[in-house]
């Protein structure tokens, strides 16, 4: 974004202009019969609630600090293993794509059986980070300058030595960039399961004791808090980052699971190493069920929701509920993964031929990506109603954010001299982005293709536990009232399976397509 | 925020040193005791965070550790694990337990001895009965379907004709007209409802044939074997506690305005309609938290009728006989 004193004040009005619409919207109770307050409503509410505020924040800054020390420890921890060794990291794509692909709202239910006190959030936080903290240090690593670590082997240094002395330094804006990012997954995913979890304390729990009353200017404030802490996370990173560097890096990552080249192991090895990347993920689920020490009868092993699914006396019926939930969840998720990626593709090309416009709209784009949805679905229901429609828009709210920034930044870096020649032979903007920027674009496409579409899932799920009442996110929620335990861990490992063949299929078709292009896959 | 924290703190360590100059006095030391609630903190534990404040558990030598509950938390799960001793539960859920799965579970006690899950609608928009819902739109949590699937059963409905979607928590979509009526505690909802300027009606799924308790206390046969003195001692405190508070149900929710109700982002004047409409539903004869034979049989009745055979052996009165 741009950094001149120009844009930041344009963006300043346009933010003012937002906030004046919004007031007068709200004010009016122009939408939804006034499910959608004035702005001056809500801070108004919020600094006559704020008595109740400091110990919720208190508790969610806790719970997020700690699961964000957590994940990040383990992040740069198996990082650094897997930049030294490449057979590590092809060992644990399985988990890592698991880690990356899977939806909080299926695993909250199953951290909060297991585990108890504040450990379920601090869970889900450090869940949120480690994939992109991880990724973040494997991809510094092995950028480091190759003439730097030549200096250290020709002295005698060791590998250690290398990594200490030149990659690690080097390594560090990657690092930090990825901690940028992770700070707000933290915080989501604290006060997550802080609304399921049954603590006192937290944003997560006030806002659940909050949601009774029908007073959506008090869930709109919660909403704002949470969004403001996630913000200054961000912006705290962001400035380290710009302190200690003194430049700032794209606020994206890479969002591939970094890759090795397995080309020259035998066969057998590599049969070895396949087998072993798809089952370390189980053996780990198996173990984490063993260290809880959980009873059998609400922890299942991959062994247990296998003998539920198929071998137990209701195995029957389980296989009917679940292929019949599946079958309401998976057309709309197709749909909803489409529906997110154009989306966030029309909003990229938007940005290149009406920057203005979109420059305004990122702020309230920022908002939908830390408002709790549970507060906004009855808004959204009074909008929408319960069809397909609000499903779409949900899917497409969770999905679209960092689809349409990678997308951006792939439009943004296409070389202006392979631009310049539609525009030298007089061709509209829009036949230079038709012909020149997006295939430039494609492999960005891609990356944003692998964001989208194992969170296209959990949009759905979120929808249809809010509001339609259907499919696998009912099927979830309906199972606790039901005591079916071989039913919340299915509904769990199936989603996660299923987050995880979405993103493989993209990897091996974005593989097959740019090797024909000759394109590098975008980082 | 840090004065306050300090403060508390202060009061904390000063009620813990007065407690411990107590200590003395005691003839046996306090047994570790943990409940799980069915819910947050709302009037609905009244009785209990009275037993606990006012020293009713102490005074019976528990040494109560109360865990909260929420949408996540599975009350019985907590107790298969371990991580307490007893739960309020719904004996819809326990009892499908006990059957389908083989669950260790008894019942020891009941405190609502009509459920107070109903039908809420506008007064304007009113579902008066069971009947009038064919063709409408119905809000439930989702762990509730059960409950209302077997209300319409009774009632001869088939369940396909009422238009069943998830309730989320928040009566807006209802005060709006998005549903005709959503499925919540009776007792809680329609104060809400009022205080947006509009009035509720509602009916207990309890008045028309689902005659069933609720946060029926559980344990596992474990604890029941292990801990059954412990048992029968919370029982008395709860009872204790639960007397002392409809002595006036207005008198305690004030109290706990920053305490057990601090920031659970509820009105104390809601914590008081809830504490008054609750009444009715947990008096019974045989007192406070208690589980008559006629009691339990409407119980096994309702749920049989919707293929939930429980038996009465799932039931043991005998803690109670001893309190």
């Amino acid at each position: 974004m741009a950094a001149e004193p120009k844009g930041h004040w344009r963006g300043l009005r346009n933010a003012a202009v937002l906030l004046l619409i919004w007031e007068v919207v709200g004010r009016l109770d122009l939408v939804a019969g006034g499910a959608l307050p004035g702005f001056s409503e809500i801070v108004i509410r919020l600094y006559e609630d704020w008595g109740d505020y400091p110990r919720h924040i208190w508790a969610t800054v806790y719970a997020s600090t700690l699961g964000f020390l957590i994940g990040n420890a383990f992040g740069i921890g198996a990082g650094v293993i897997f930049a030294m060794s490449p057979t590590m990291l092809r060992l644990f794509r399985g988990v890592n794509i698991a880690v990356f692909a899977l939806p909080p709202i299926a695993i909250a239910p199953i951290l909060v059986l297991t585990l108890s006190g504040m450990a379920p959030r601090i869970a889900l936080a450090a869940l949120g980070v480690y994939f992109v903290t991880m990724t973040a240090t494997v991809i510094g690593l092995s950028q480091a300058d190759t003439r730097a670590t030549d200096v250290i082997r020709a002295y005698g240094g060791s590998r250690w030595d290398a990594l200490r002395l030149v990659r690690f330094r080097g390594a560090l804006p990657s690092i930090l960039a990825g901690l940028r990012v992770a700070a707000p997954n933290a915080v989501l995913g604290a006060i997550l399961a802080e609304f399921g979890g049954g603590g006192r304390w937290g944003l997560g729990a006030y806002l659940l004791g909050s949601l009774g009353r029908g007073e959506p200017d008090r869930l709109w404030g919660i909403g704002l808090v949470a969004t403001l802490i996630a913000g200054l996370s961000y912006a705290g990173f962001a400035l380290l980052a710009s302190r200690t560097l003194g430049a700032t890096r794209a606020v994206t990552l890479n969002t591939a699971v970094p890759e090795t080249d397995t080309g020259n192991r035998s066969l057998a090895v590599r049969i070895a190493l396949t087998l072993g990347t798809i089952a370390l993920p189980f053996i780990m689920w198996w173990g984490f069920i063993k260290l809880t020490g959980v009873p059998d009868l609400i922890s299942k092993t991959p062994w247990g929701v296998v003998q539920y699914l198929f071998l137990g006396p209701t195995a029957e019926s389980a296989q009917s509920r679940l292929l019949a939930a599946l079958a309401e969840t998976l057309p709309i998720t197709f749909v909803g993964m489409a529906a997110g990626l154009l989306f966030a593709f029309l909003l990229a090309i938007s940005s290149r031929l009406f920057p203005r416009a979109i420059e305004a709209f990122l702020p309230v784009a920022l908002v939908t990506q830390t408002m709790p949805l549970v507060a906004l679905t009855p808004l959204l229901v009074l909008i929408l109603g319960r069809g397909t429609s609000l499903t779409l828009w949900v899917t497409i709210s969770v999905t679209f954010f960092p689809a349409f920034v990678t997308l951006a930044q792939g439009l943004a870096l296409v070389p202006r001299s392979a631009e310049d020649v539609p525009r030298a032979y007089g061709a509209s903007r829009w036949t230079e982005m038709r012909m020149v920027t997006l295939p430039a674009s494609l492999p960005y496409l891609f990356a944003a293709t692998r964001l989208t579409v194992p969170r296209a899932l959990l949009g759905v799920m979120i929808a249809e536990w809010l509001a339609t009442g259907k499919g696998l996110g009912n099927l979830l929620n309906q199972s606790r009232g039901f005591l079916d335990y071989g039913m919340i861990w299915t509904v769990a490992a199936v989603s996660v399976l299923l987050s995880v063949i979405f993103y493989q299929l993209v990897v091996i078709v974005e593989k097959r397509v740019l090797r024909r292009l000759g394109m590098a896959t975008a980082e | 925020m840090r004065l306050t924290l300090d403060r508390r703190r202060f009061l904390g360590t000063a009620a813990a040193s007065a407690a411990a100059a107590t200590l003395p006095f005691r003839t046996r030391a306090a047994t570790p005791f943990t409940m799980q609630a069915a819910w947050i903190n709302d009037a609905e534990f009244a009785g209990y965070f009275i037993a606990i404040d006012e020293g009713y558990y102490g005074a019976e030598g528990l040494d109560m550790t109360y865990l909260s509950g929420g949408p996540d938390v599975i009350p019985e799960s907590t107790i298969i694990a371990g991580r307490a001793d007893l739960a309020l539960t719904t004996p819809d859920t326990t009892i499908k337990a006990i059957v389908d799965q083989g669950a260790p579970f008894k019942i020891i006690g009941a405190q609502y001895q009509k459920n107070p899950i109903g039908i809420v609608s506008l007064a304007s928009n009113p579902i008066n009965e069971p009947k009038d819902l064919i063709g409408k739109t119905l809000a439930v949590p989702p762990v509730n379907v059960i409950s209302v699937n077997a209300m319409l059963a009774l009632n001869g409905i088939d369940p396909a004709d009422v238009n069943i979607v998830p309730y989320a928590y928040d009566p807006t979509p209802l005060i709006q007209g998005e549903i005709d009526a959503s499925l919540d505690f009776t007792t809680n909802v329609p104060y809400t409802i009022s205080q947006q300027g509009v009035e509720a009606t509602s009916f207990l799924l309890y008045d028309f044939g689902f005659t069933i308790y609720n946060d029926t206390v559980v344990v596992t046969e474990e604890t029941l074997a292990t801990k059954r003195a412990e048992l029968v001692s919370w029982l008395r405190a709860s009872r204790k506690g639960w007397d002392e508070n409809f002595k006036d149900p207005n008198l305690w929710p004030p109290k706990w305005k920053d305490t057990w109700f601090a920031g659970t982002g509820r009105t104390i004047e809601n914590e008081i309609f809830f504490n008054n409409a609750q009444q009715p539903l947990m008096e019974s004869p045989a007192g406070f938290m208690a589980m008559t034979e006629e009691g339990i049989e409407a119980n096994l009745r309702a749920l049989s009728e919707v293929g939930i055979n429980g038996t009465r052996e799932m039931f043991d009165t005998t803690l109670l006989e001893e309190i």
